[in-house]
């Protein structure tokens, strides 16, 4: 047994997360950053404050290295409704293609610690990680193939909602979405939901909140309806700490508060658990 | 042509003119339908877990000799009753009570009925804390396992999730002068422009009428109102409703369980596939 656990370390091992940009001090603490290290520990801060990750750094810190294959990374955004303002939106979709972004849900499959898994990640940078066709569409493929595989299913969440854009068709998605995620709760799959800072709107009124088993990041904001806008129509002074993760959790919407550094190893130990 | 002589897209209304007759306060709610279509309509009430939503109203009544389950959002006309019906404004309890009112009907084979009217799922503080996002997003995948038929007309607003969350369905029609959209046109311009009196731009944006729905293939039909829309005539915006909503509902009686909970899932799955008929979209001001 004495080689096995090099083996399995190796395994568990997700890849380098890429560079991301911060700000010289720590938006929690205040105290200047040290890049590396910061790289080294999934951008989490000494004093536990997240940094926002894209997509690309989600995979990273998932997959086994060398593991994830992307699916239907070429569906592309239309313009369906002439979108002009404030800029038109084919315009805006076309320069973060450019900007290397690909739409705000990335999917595929990979293993995690060795067991394989679908693996679906909110982009905030692609306009705010909102939920558009392309974004339904990845999301609902990916969980009829697990549905019918039988492979778990993780979701990475961070969204403003569904893609004002896209007009009523992305409001669809929310449907369309649940229609997929219900098959796969039919089939048994298990479906690992984790809520990152923040996931409102519509991607909390469908899949973000349907998980077997919620996983929200410390301080993380989740929601149906953003601060700004409860105060606005409600005149209601907001407590500290309103939406965050672990008010979610003192509220019945999740089941587990988890660091970022902690979550490869909770999935790996759930995947056992759950197979 | 509808039997009212007059085709729906002959409206000469500005793209807001239609919001305002959508959420016009003399316009026809949910319960001036319901009692127009069932008079024996019977309200059920509450979610069974803490409370009864009065922004949703829900029931059985006898529709052209069937028991028939009629869910809707509420508006008040007085003052004092749009306070009590929140604006047709639904908290979580509402989505459980729809959802439990759907299990009653599936275990008695009522087809259902339900009825889109709201601005949105309540934006306070207290649905936040009782799960109003998880209620909503439970509520529809919950609504694709309900193995009865199911109708829904969108008769006013239908506003972003909240409207979502009563919208899954068989068949979905608007009535004409009724609107349906991923944000309100306030809340749009609020993003847009950090200014929310540029409602009008927005509205014009959004692509929100029922003809807009209906060439998205979102709604099957749009049914007309009468001159100057329903406020006008209850009675005969009922009657059109009532021939609409039935003749769809026929259709659904007929088809084995199964086969109508696979026409339902690919109805809202492939419910985009008009993906490329970009022509068919646009800016009509």
């Amino acid at each position: 047994m004495a080689l096995a656990k090099p083996a399995a370390e190796l395994r568990i091992a997700g890849s380098k997360l890429p560079a991301i940009p911060l700000p010289t001090n720590c938006p929690g603490c205040g105290v200047g950053l040290d890049v590396e290290s910061l790289r080294k520990h999934n951008y989490v801060c000494d004093c536990g404050h997240h940094f926002r990750l894209g997509a690309d750094a989600w995979i990273a810190l998932i997959a086994d290295r060398g593991s994830w294959k992307e699916r239907w990374g070429d569906v592309r955004s239309h313009d369906l409704l002439n979108w002009k303002v404030p800029k038109p939106y084919q315009e805006v979709v076309e320069q973060l293609l450019e900007d290397g972004l690909n739409e705000a849900v990335r999917t595929g499959t990979c293993t995690l610690a060795g067991r394989p898994i679908w693996l679906a990640a909110f982009d905030f940078r692609f306009v705010g990680g909102t939920l558009s066709i392309v974004a339904g569409e990845r999301l609902a493929r990916g969980m009829e193939q697990a549905a019918s595989s039988g492979i778990p299913y993780v979701l990475i969440s961070a969204s403003g909602g569904a893609r004002m854009q896209e007009g009523v068709l992305a409001l669809m998605q929310l449907a369309k979405v649940n229609a997929a995620l219900g098959r796969l709760h039919s089939a048994g799959v298990p479906y690992f939901s984790v809520l990152t800072d923040p996931t409102f709107g519509g991607t909390a009124a469908s899949l973000a909140l349907l998980g077997d088993i919620n996983i929200a990041e410390p301080g993380a904001a989740i929601g149906f309806t953003g601060p700004r806008v409860i105060k606005q129509a409600t005149y209601a002074d907001l407590p500290p700490g309103f939406q965050s993760a672990e008010f979610q959790l003192a509220h019945g919407q999740v089941d587990l508060v988890l660091p970022r550094t902690e979550l490869r190893h909770l999935l790996a130990h759930l995947l056992e658990m759950y197979p | 042509m509808t039997r009212h002589g007059r085709k729906p897209d002959e409206s000469t209304l500005s793209v807001w003119q239609v919001v305002e007759l959508a959420r016009h306060p003399e316009r026809p709610y949910s319960l001036d339908y319901i009692r127009r279509l069932a008079p024996d309509f019977i309200e059920l009430h509450g979610d069974r877990l803490s409370a009864d939503d009065p922004a949703l109203v829900g029931g059985v009544g006898t529709w052209h000799g069937r028991t028939t389950m009629f869910l809707g959002h509420q508006k008040g006309r007085t003052l004092k009753e749009r306070v009590e019906r929140n604006w047709g404004m639904m908290h979580p309890e509402g989505y459980r009570k729809a959802i439990r009112l759907a299990h009653h009907a599936a275990k008695f084979h009522f087809p259902i009925v339900s009825m889109i009217d709201t601005p949105g799922a309540y934006p306070g503080a207290g649905a936040e804390e009782r799960g109003i996002a998880a209620a909503i997003a439970a509520a529809i995948m919950e609504w694709f396992r309900i193995p009865v038929p199911i109708v829904a007309a969108v008769i006013g607003e239908g506003g972003s999730g909240g409207a979502l969350g009563m919208g899954v369905a068989d068949r979905v029609i608007m009535l004409e002068n009724s609107i349906y959209s991923v944000a309100s046109p306030e809340a749009a311009a609020s993003i847009v422009w950090r200014d929310n009196t540029r409602k009008v731009e927005a509205a014009e944006q959004l692509q929100l009428t029922s003809r807009d729905l209906l060439a998205m293939g979102v709604v099957e039909e749009v049914v007309p109102e009468p001159k100057g829309s329903a406020r006008i005539d209850y009675d005969v915006a009922a009657s059109a409703l009532d021939e609409s909503l039935h003749r769809h509902m026929q259709a659904l009686l007929t088809q084995p369980t199964e086969d109508l909970l696979q026409h339902r899932y690919e109805r809202f799955r492939y419910i985009d596939s008009l993906i490329h008929a970009e022509p068919q979209f646009g800016p009509k001001i």
